[in-house]
């Protein structure tokens, strides 16, 4: 009780409007993902728990009309935001929208996938919001890009050449993972570790000369 | 320039999860490359996610739901999904390279063989599981396809290229709705193209001797 007169005053001298309707902020929410995702901070969890697990069982009730069902998609949805808050965007997004979004995934596999056949149609398939993306390659991507191009001829021309020759493909050519393994003849995941030892070397070579 | 678009309704059950499966392909790689259609769907999940966080809460097994945070929170992390990174987006038909959009690279493990069909047509099925099927229709130039009418609803989407029928001319992203009262006669001239059709009521085509007399409706039906 004391914590939510707290939690009220804390808002009220907040200039931002506050929803009256006992509906969170959306900064407040991406707040609390932030930090699940830095620190996998229980509290912070157990709190958009508490908001969004009573919605989610009310939305699931309503798709499925039973109980036991949309108790496992809460239960799946919110394994997800656990384990995968690192992959929420703002820019994208709020975070209801994410979450109602992963739910959506969910109910949709429950109701179309069989699971005696694995490779039916998913969720997944039209909407990979939880895929692990290029993310990472953008962000290096995006981070790199100038200084690849422009800057590091140098360090790149250091690079052993079965790295050189996957990162020459993948950031001048344009070619995706795939194609780069295709065209080579070596496994994508031989072509992803390339990629990521490449970059890696670039980016200490870049640190260790600034 | 995209000049047809799915309705606000199909977006909308396309953005709510509730579109069978083959339309939902049709419509994502619509959404792929089309930005008006990608504001319409962010818009619609914006809504149904704030009809989510305003809906009254159920009667709650409080201690069950505690028990659900703490297993969640022990949990292991589920696998990571295939990233793009994994398909490629190039589909080489013959010789020819199209560029697929996103939802449809997803798909290249799915697409089935190529075959010829009357009209200096190919056809490939794409196959989701499920009773139902989307195939992709290669027209070369000058093809035709005898006038025909739907059974059900018959969608088509233009990946690359451009045909015609007796209304008007489709170009990429073009996304083109025929019900069972339309007639038409789809067409190229002198540019080939590459469709992606499906039926939103297949069931109406699994039984049925009318299919096999038929040779044009596995065309477009399957």
């Amino acid at each position: 009780m004391q914590l939510m007169q707290q939690k009220e005053n804390t808002r009220n001298m907040t200039t931002s409007p506050v929803p009256t309707d006992g509906t969170e902020s959306a900064e407040h929410l991406a707040g609390l993902l932030s930090k699940i995702a830095a620190t996998q901070c229980r509290a912070a969890f157990s709190e958009l728990f508490k908001y969004f697990a009573p919605r989610l069982l009310a939305y699931g009730t309503r798709q499925f009309g039973n109980e036991q069902i949309a108790s496992d998609l809460v239960q799946e949805t919110m394994t997800n935001v656990w384990h995968k808050a690192h992959l929420f965007k703002a820019d994208k997004g709020s975070p209801a929208t994410w979450i109602f979004t992963i739910a959506r995934n969910i109910r949709f596999d429950f109701l179309r996938k069989n699971k005696h056949r694995q490779n039916d149609l998913s969720a997944d398939d039209l909407w990979p919001i939880l895929a692990e993306t290029n993310e990472g390659l953008d962000d290096d991507y995006a981070l790199d890009q100038n200084i690849l191009l422009q800057q590091i001829a140098s360090y790149y021309q250091q690079l052993p050449d079965n790295q050189r020759v996957v990162i020459e493909q993948i950031y001048l050519e344009g070619k995706s993972q795939q194609e780069v393994s295709d065209g080579l003849g070596i496994p994508l995941g031989t072509v992803k570790s390339r990629t990521r030892l490449a970059l890696q070397k670039l980016r200490e070579m870049i640190e260790t000369h600034d | 320039m995209i000049k047809f678009h799915p309705s606000d309704e199909m977006i909308h059950q396309f953005a709510a999860g509730s579109l069978n499966p083959a339309l939902s392909v049709v419509i994502s790689t619509h959404v792929d490359m089309c930005p008006h259609c990608q504001k319409q769907v962010l818009d619609a999940e914006q809504l149904m996610a704030e009809q989510l966080t305003k809906a009254p809460k159920p009667r709650l097994n409080s201690h069950a739901l505690d028990a659900m945070l703490e297993q969640i929170m022990t949990s292991q992390a589920p696998a990571p999904k295939a990233s793009n990174d994994d398909y490629s987006n190039v589909l080489n038909l013959d010789g020819k390279l199209f560029n697929l959009p996103p939802t449809l690279a997803r798909q290249q493990n799915r697409i089935g063989h190529w075959s010829r069909v009357p009209g200096k047509m190919l056809r490939a099925p794409i196959d989701i599981g499920s009773d139902e099927c989307i195939n992709l229709i290669y027209m070369d130039k000058g093809s035709r396809v005898p006038e025909h009418t739907h059974k059900g609803q018959e969608v088509t989407l233009v990946v690359n290229g451009v045909f015609n029928d007796e209304r008007d001319e489709y170009t990429d992203g073009d996304f083109i709705l025929m019900d069972s009262s339309q007639h038409h006669t789809p067409e190229t001239q002198d540019e080939d193209c590459l469709t992606l059709a499906a039926l939103d009521a297949p069931l109406h085509f699994t039984s049925g001797i009318s299919r096999l007399l038929n040779p044009f409706s596995s065309l477009f039906f399957r």
